[in-house]
C-alpha cells in the first residue's frame, strides 16, 4: 500500500477504534511519520493556543498530573507493605502497577521541565553570545525539541498500537490493560511540544523588545 | 565513509550541541539517533526502551521515592534537625558550618539513597546560611555539590541496587560494604573543608557544648529513627529497597503532618535558636499541613521529571554501545593490561572518565558488566570491586563537564556552573584520594561484612 494510503489507514482506523494487523503494519511503515509529525506540531499549537485561553491549565495541568501520580505511586507501595505486614497479604498489582505511573509522572515532568526550562545543560558560553547568537541558540533547542516530540510521538505511538492489538494486560490484574497507561505518554509529548512554542514565541518576544533572553533556572524555584 | 569516522563526527557534532548549551537529554539523544542509522537499528528501539526503561523495573521506583523523601524530611524539619546536630558536633571547629554540610550530607544519605536529593536539598537549605555566614558563595555551593556524592555510597543507594541487580549481588551486603568507604569520603571532605576555610579564615566558631550536642541529638531523634526504619527494613529483608523507601515516604508524611499542629500547641518556630528551645519542644518538627504536599511533591517531580528521562535516554545509549561492540574493545583494552593492580587501575581510569560525560547510572549499565569480570578474573573480590566502582561513579558527579552535583547545586544556589569549578576541584583532590584508599585496601569494604 502507498505511504498515503498508510497514513489515511491511521488516521481513519484509530478514530474508529478497529486497530487489526493492517493497522499495526501501516503503524509500522513510513507512514506513521507523515502523520504524527504533522500530528506534534498541530497538537503543539493547538496546546498553545489553548494554554493562552486557559491561563489556569497552562499554570496547573502538568502539575497536577505529576503531584496525583507521585502521590498514588507513593500511596500504592505503602499501603502495599502496610497490607503484607498488618492484613492478608498486598495485592500483585501493587508492584506493576506504580511502574507504569511512575513512567507517566517522568514524561510528564519532563514536559514540565521544559517550560521551566530546568533540563541539565551547560549554560555557560551561551550566557557570553550576543543577543542574535542567544535568540540563535534557543530557536535551535526549540528545534531539537519539537523534533524530540515528533521521533517520540511516532514511535511510541507504534509500541501503543502494538500493545492495543495484543490484548496486553498489566501483570496481576485481570482486566487493566497496559495501553491505557501509555497512551498517556504521546499525549506528554504533545503538552511538550505545546511549552516549547510557549518558549520559543516568548524568546522571540524578549529579543525583539530588548529584555534579558538568558535567565539562570532555580529547580525548585518556581513551583 | 566508514561507520566509525561517521560515528566521531557524531560524537564531536553534539559535543557541539553541549558548549551551546544544548540540554544534556537532547544531546545523549541526538546521539542516540544518529548512531541508531550509522548502525542501522530501527529508530522504534528508541520509543520502546522511553516506556521499558520505567515499566519492566521496580527497582527503579526507588529513586523518584527517596528524592521525595528527601524533600519531606526538608519540609517536615527533620533535615534541619539533622543539620543541627552536625553543627553542635563540629562548630568548635574552623568551618564548622560548611563541615556541618557535608556532615549532614552523609545523615540525610543514609535516608534518601540519591545524590542529586542530597544535593539539593543541603544545598536549599545551608547555602544561604553559609552565605549569611560570610563563606564564599562558590564555595558553599561547591560544598553542597561534593557533600551530595555520598548520597550513592552511605546506603541505601539507588545505585548500588542497580549494581547488585545487574552483577547477581546481594544488595545488603553492598550496602554494608558501603558504610567504610561513605564514612571516609565525609572525613576526607571535611579535612579538605577545614584546610579552606583556615586559609581563607571563613566561619564563626562556636562553643562546644555537651548540652547543645545533647539537645540537637534529641531534636534529630526522627531523623535517627527514619535512617534505622531504612536500614532495618532492608538488612533484615522484611522490606526491598523501594518498599523501604515508600514506607520512609508514608513515615515521613505522618510524621509531619502529626508534628505540625504539636509544634504549634508548642508555640516555637524554625527560626528559634537551639539555646532558646525547650528539650521537650525538641521531640517536635515543625511538621507540614495537608495543604503543603502538593508543592513538596512538585518539587520532587520536577528533580524526577530531570533524572527519570535522561536515565531512559542513556539505557538506550548503552544498547547502541552494545550493538557498536563497544564491550569487547573495552573488555580487551582493559584485559591486555595484565595482573591486578594493573587492571584495577586501568578500570578505575575507565570509570572516571566515564564518570566525566556521563551520570552514573548509564556509567554504571555501560561498564559494570564489562569490567566487574575482568577484575574478578585477577583475583578483585567482586564486593570490593562494587564499592571500587561505584566510589569512582560518585566521583564524577563533580567531574566537569557532565558533572550532575554541579549542574544541580548551580540549579539551587543559583551560582552559575563554571564559577563552582574552583572549590569542587579542590573536593574532588580529597575524594580521589579515599578512592585510591578504598581501592588498595579491601577491607574498608570488607570488614564489617558477616561470616567472611
Amino acid at each position: 500500500m502507498s505511504i498515503l494510503g498508510d497514513a489515511a489507514t491511521i488516521v481513519t482506523r484509530t478514530i474508529s477504534g478497529d486497530i487489526d494487523f493492517q493497522v499495526v503494519n501501516a503503524y509500522r511503515s513510513q507512514a506513521a511519520w507523515v502523520v504524527f509529525v504533522p500530528l506534534t506540531l498541530i497538537g503543539g499549537l493547538a496546546v498553545y493556543y489553548l494554554y493562552r485561553a486557559v491561563p489556569w491549565l497552562e499554570r496547573n495541568l502538568e502539575r497536577t498530573i505529576v503531584v496525583w501520580s507521585y502521590i498514588l505511586m507513593a500511596l500504592i507501595i505503602f499501603s502495599g507493605v502496610i497490607q503484607r505486614f498488618f492484613l492478608s497479604g498486598q495485592p500483585a498489582w501493587s508492584t506493576t502497577v506504580p511502574p507504569l505511573i511512575f513512567m507517566i509522572m517522568a514524561w510528564y515532568g519532563c514536559s514540565f521541565n521544559v517550560r521551566l526550562r530546568t533540563h541539565l545543560s551547560f549554560n555557560e558560553f551561551r550566557t557570553k553570545f550576543s543577543r542574535k547568537g542567544q535568540i540563535a541558540v534557543l530557536s535551535l533547542d526549540a528545534v531539537l525539541w519539537l523534533m524530540f516530540c515528533m521521533i517520540v510521538i511516532t514511535t511510541v505511538s507504534r509500541e501503543v498500537v502494538r500493545s492495543y492489538s495484543n490484548f496486553q494486560i498489566v501483570l496481576g490484574t485481570d482486566n487493566t490493560m497496559q495501553w491505557w497507561f501509555l497512551i498517556t505518554i504521546p499525549v506528554a509529548f504533545i503538552l511538550m511540544a505545546g511549552r516549547v512554542f510557549e518558549n520559543l514565541f516568548e524568546d522571540w518576544s524578549n529579543y525583539r523588545n530588548n529584555r534579558p533572553l538568558i535567565n539562570q533556572a532555580v529547580i525548585g524555584g518556581d513551583v | 565513509m566508514a561507520d566509525s569516522t561517521l560515528i566521531t563526527l557524531i560524537s564531536l557534532a553534539v559535543t557541539v550541541l553541549f558548549m551551546l548549551g544544548t540540554p544534556v537529554l537532547l544531546v545523549i539523544f541526538y546521539w542516540v539517533v544518529a548512531c541508531s542509522f550509522v548502525i542501522d537499528l530501527p529508530l522504534d528501539n528508541t520509543g520502546a526502551e522511553m516506556l521499558n526503561v520505567f515499566n519492566k523495573g521496580f527497582a527503579l521506583l526507588a529513586m523518584p521515592l527517596f528524592i521525595l523523601t528527601g524533600d519531606l524530611i526538608n519540609k517536615s524539619g527533620i533535615a534541619r534537625r539533622l543539620s543541627d546536630f552536625a553543627y553542635a558536633c563540629l562548630g568548635w571547629l574552623r568551618g564548622g558550618l560548611a563541615m556541618a554540610s557535608i556532615g549532614a550530607c552523609g545523615l540525610f544519605a543514609a535516608i534518601s539513597g540519591s545524590n542529586s536529593a542530597t544535593t539539593a536539598t543541603i544545598g536549599s537549605m545551608l547555602h544561604p546560611e553559609m552565605v549569611k555566614g560570610g563563606y564564599d558563595e562558590r564555595f558553599s555551593a561547591a560544598t553542597a555539590a561534593a557533600g551530595g556524592t555520598v548520597g550513592i555510597i552511605i546506603p541505601p543507594s539507588i545505585i548500588f541496587i542497580v549494581y547488585g541487580f545487574l552483577m547477581n549481588l546481594p544488595i545488603s551486603d553492598l550496602f554494608v560494604a558501603g558504610i567504610i568507604p561513605g564514612t571516609l569520603m565525609v572525613l576526607g571532605m571535611m579535612v579538605t573543608c577545614f584546610v579552606i576555610c583556615s586559609i581563607n579564615g571563613w566561619g564563626y566558631l562556636i562553643r562546644l557544648s555537651f548540652m547543645r550536642v545533647t539537645k540537637t541529638a534529641i531534636g534529630a531523634w526522627l531523623g535517627f529513627f527514619a535512617i534505622g526504619l531504612v536500614l532495618w527494613g532492608i538488612y533484615t529483608g522484611k522490606f526491598s529497597p523501594t518498599e523501604a523507601a515508600g514506607v520512609t515516604v508514608g513515615f515521613c508524611i505522618i510524621v509531619g503532618l502529626l508534628s505540625y499542629p504539636m509544634n504549634k500547641m508548642m508555640g516555637t518556630d524554625a527560626d528559634t535558636p537551639v539555646s532558646e528551645k525547650s528539650v521537650t519542644s525538641m521531640f517536635v518538627v515543625e511538621g507540614f499541613t495537608l495543604f503543603d504536599i502538593p508543592s513538596i511533591v512538585v518539587r520532587s517531580a520536577q528533580i524526577t521529571g530531570i533524572l527519570a528521562p535522561l536515565i531512559a535516554v542513556s539505557v538506550v545509549m548503552q544498547q547502541v554501545l552494545s550493538a557498536m561492540g563497544a564491550q569487547e574493545t573495552i573488555g580487551s583494552f582493559v584485559t591486555s593490561m595484565g595482573g591486578y593492580y594493573p587492571v584495577l587501575f586501568t578500570a578505575m581510569a575507565m570509570v572516571f572518565v566515564a564518570g566525566m560525560i556521563l551520570e552514573s547510572l548509564p556509567v554504571t549499565i555501560i561498564l559494570a558488566p564489562i569490567l566487574a569480570p575482568i577484575a574478578a578474573s585477577v583475583g578483585v573480590d567482586p564486593i570490593h570491586f562494587s564499592v571500587i566502582f561505584l566510589v569512582g561513579a560518585s566521583i564524577g558527579f563533580i567531574t566537569p563537564p557532565y558533572g550532575l552535583n554541579l549542574y544541580v547545586a548551580s540549579g539551587v544556589t543559583g551560582v552559575p556552573y563554571f564559577r563552582l569549578l574552583r572549590y569542587s576541584s579542590l573536593y574532588l583532590i580529597s575524594l580521589i584520594a579515599v578512592w585510591i584508599l578504598v581501592a588498595l585496601t579491601p577491607e574498608l569494604a570488607l570488614w564489617l561484612l558477616p561470616d567472611r
